[in-house]
């Protein structure tokens, strides 16, 4: 009998699950489970398409929803999981009798932080996550004069630049003294400070938000510096994971509020797996569990799991979490930690850093690459790098979270080999020369 | 309802990055740090937690991050990096 796999989820890791598990096992009978109406779309789109950037949100679907159907994967939407049975193995399902299940994974991502002010049942309060509701908001930014932004999260700087390239008055208010201070380092932010700036963003820093005021819908933000007239609200607070049924379910859960899982995505349940942004990973340097993390990361998780469930056997590993997005007129990037986080957890390092260019001097379109490097004492291995710039620091951030990987150091890094061609490469790459710059530095 | 590890990870995390984040706010970019919350309770992190924590031995502090539950704990293998040439 071909084993019945549920999924409960169909983000990025539960539509990777589904199809990783077909690829697996031709004959597995699988279930996903998503309480929306649709699966399968990039809601990390959702923000160009409300900056114009992209025209509409039609091209932020992957696949139409008779490709699964023939791929033979089932998916109910508008189907909410109330509860998992791990005894009986049995998923409860909202409008269905229970589903049997020999294997499982879950996918239930994530939820935002409440803000935990008075005010959040206002209406005029734009959660960004399911593309629907992103349609409908689009409509209503066309008539909207002044926004806010809770927390210059990640999702907040992309939402900040595309309601100001929209032409939306737009405020951003966070408790923290610069712009994803929780993850980037000042210098590296204060680039995009600059560029809000000149689009006309007002930025409110180092400001609490006490309450969201409105007489059924809400027309301002109070904060600790002041009230802020709003027509809309956008809430980028932290990207919590959505914990409620594996905690009900009795699946362990760490630190982060995510669900434990070791390697193969297995949970603390035998035949559960889970993976995205309900659980949480080892950070392969600080070994410290880390969750909410890219899409991407979630994917391929949701690949892992998939495949295990179909009783394949592969595995993910501890994550070095490079990032990068683009903010204001720049891109910002970075992997594993920057300056901010190792001076909090009192890690020990020593630090390069430069300012170089993406191509030749002379070439048109040059841009300024500025590359942060941190270095455990002693070892010289690379432990974390920040970068910004106009151009290439995606590729960089991702160069930079394999070398960390494979235990490059800055004597490596500061004599490697790069690519010289005057349209896309300077004759200095800007990682070697703040390579070079921290040895210097560290043998005076 | 808030485990005692996702507690005590919630505030240490909290209170360390708020009081890194006031020394790289000042150094680089010559503003403040966050606004101290008031209460007891954020006062004890922001007066003696903060202040011990870089005293105490790093494979102490290691060992306490270590004991928490979490996926640390499972079975992650570490593929070495090989400094062997492939052929």
């Amino acid at each position: 009998m071909p084993p019945r796999i549920v999924v409960v989820g169909g983000g990025a890791a539960g539509i990777g699950a589904a199809g990783s598990a077909r690829q697996v096992d031709p004959d597995a009978r699988i279930t996903v489970y998503t309480e929306y109406e649709d699966a399968a779309y990039s809601p990390c789109g959702i923000p160009y398409v409300h900056g114009r950037e992209i025209p509409d949100f039609q091209s932020l679907f992957l696949q139409g929803k008779e490709a699964y159907r023939q791929a033979g994967i089932d998916i109910h939407y508008e189907r909410r999981v109330t509860g998992l049975d791990l005894g009986d193995r049995l998923v409860h399902v909202d409008g269905e009798a229970s589903v049997p299940f020999d294997r499982l994974v879950v996918a239930s991502g994530f939820e935002y932080a409440d803000p935990g002010v008075p005010g959040t049942d206002l209406e005029g309060l734009y959660y960004v996550k399911n593309i629907r509701r992103a349609i409908e908001w689009d409509k209503v930014l066309d008539d909207v004069r002044v926004a806010v932004v809770l927390d210059a999260s990640p999702l907040g700087l992309e939402m900040v630049t595309a309601l100001a390239h929209r032409g939306i008055e737009t405020h951003v208010v966070d408790a923290h003294p610069w712009a994803l201070a929780e993850v980037a380092d000042p210098d590296i932010m204060q680039p995009v400070e600059e560029s809000w700036a000149e689009l006309g963003v007002k930025t409110h820093f180092n400001t609490r938000v006490e309450a969201l005021v409105g007489d059924g819908k809400v027309r301002a933000v109070r904060t600790s510096e002041g009230e802020l007239p709003a027509n809309i609200v956008v809430v980028c607070t932290h990207k919590q994971p959505n914990n409620r049924l594996a905690k009900q379910a009795g699946l362990a859960i760490g630190s982060t509020g995510g669900i434990v899982v070791d390697e193969r995505m297995a949970t603390s349940a035998d035949g559960v797996f889970a993976a995205g942004d309900c659980v949480e990973l080892p950070h392969g340097v600080t070994n410290i569990p880390v969750q909410g993390l890219s899409g991407s990361h979630a994917y391929a998780q949701g690949k892992v799991a998939g495949a295990n469930a179909a009783a394949g056997d592969r595995t993910y590993r501890p994550v070095y979490v490079p990032w990068g997005m683009v903010a204001g007129k720049w891109m910002i990037g970075g992997a594993s930690f920057g300056e901010t986080l190792a001076t909090a957890l009192g890690i020990p390092f020593v630090m390069g850093s430069a300012e170089g260019i993406s191509r030749a001097r002379y070439y048109p379109g040059v841009k300024k690459v500025r590359v942060k490097l941190l270095a455990e004492p002693g070892s010289l291995r690379l432990i974390g790098g920040q970068l910004v710039g106009q151009e290439g620091i995606k590729e960089r951030a991702d160069f930079l979270a394999m070398a960390i990987r494979m235990g490059v150091t800055l004597e490596d890094l500061a004599w490697m080999e790069n690519v010289y061609s005057p349209p896309i490469g300077a004759l200095n790459e800007p990682m070697a020369v703040a390579a070079q710059n921290g040895l210097a530095s560290v043998r005076g | 309802m808030v485990t005692f590890s996702q507690w005590l990870r919630g505030n240490s995390e909290r209170y360390l990055l708020e009081s890194a984040q006031a020394e790289m706010a000042r150094r680089y970019l010559n503003r403040p740090g966050p606004p101290a919350e008031p209460g007891l309770g954020p006062l004890f992190w922001r007066r003696v937690f903060v202040p011990v924590y870089p005293r105490l031995p790093w494979r102490l502090r290691r060992a306490v991050i270590q004991a928490l539950p979490g996926s640390h704990r499972r079975s992650w293998q570490a593929r070495e990096p090989s400094r062997r040439p492939p052929v």
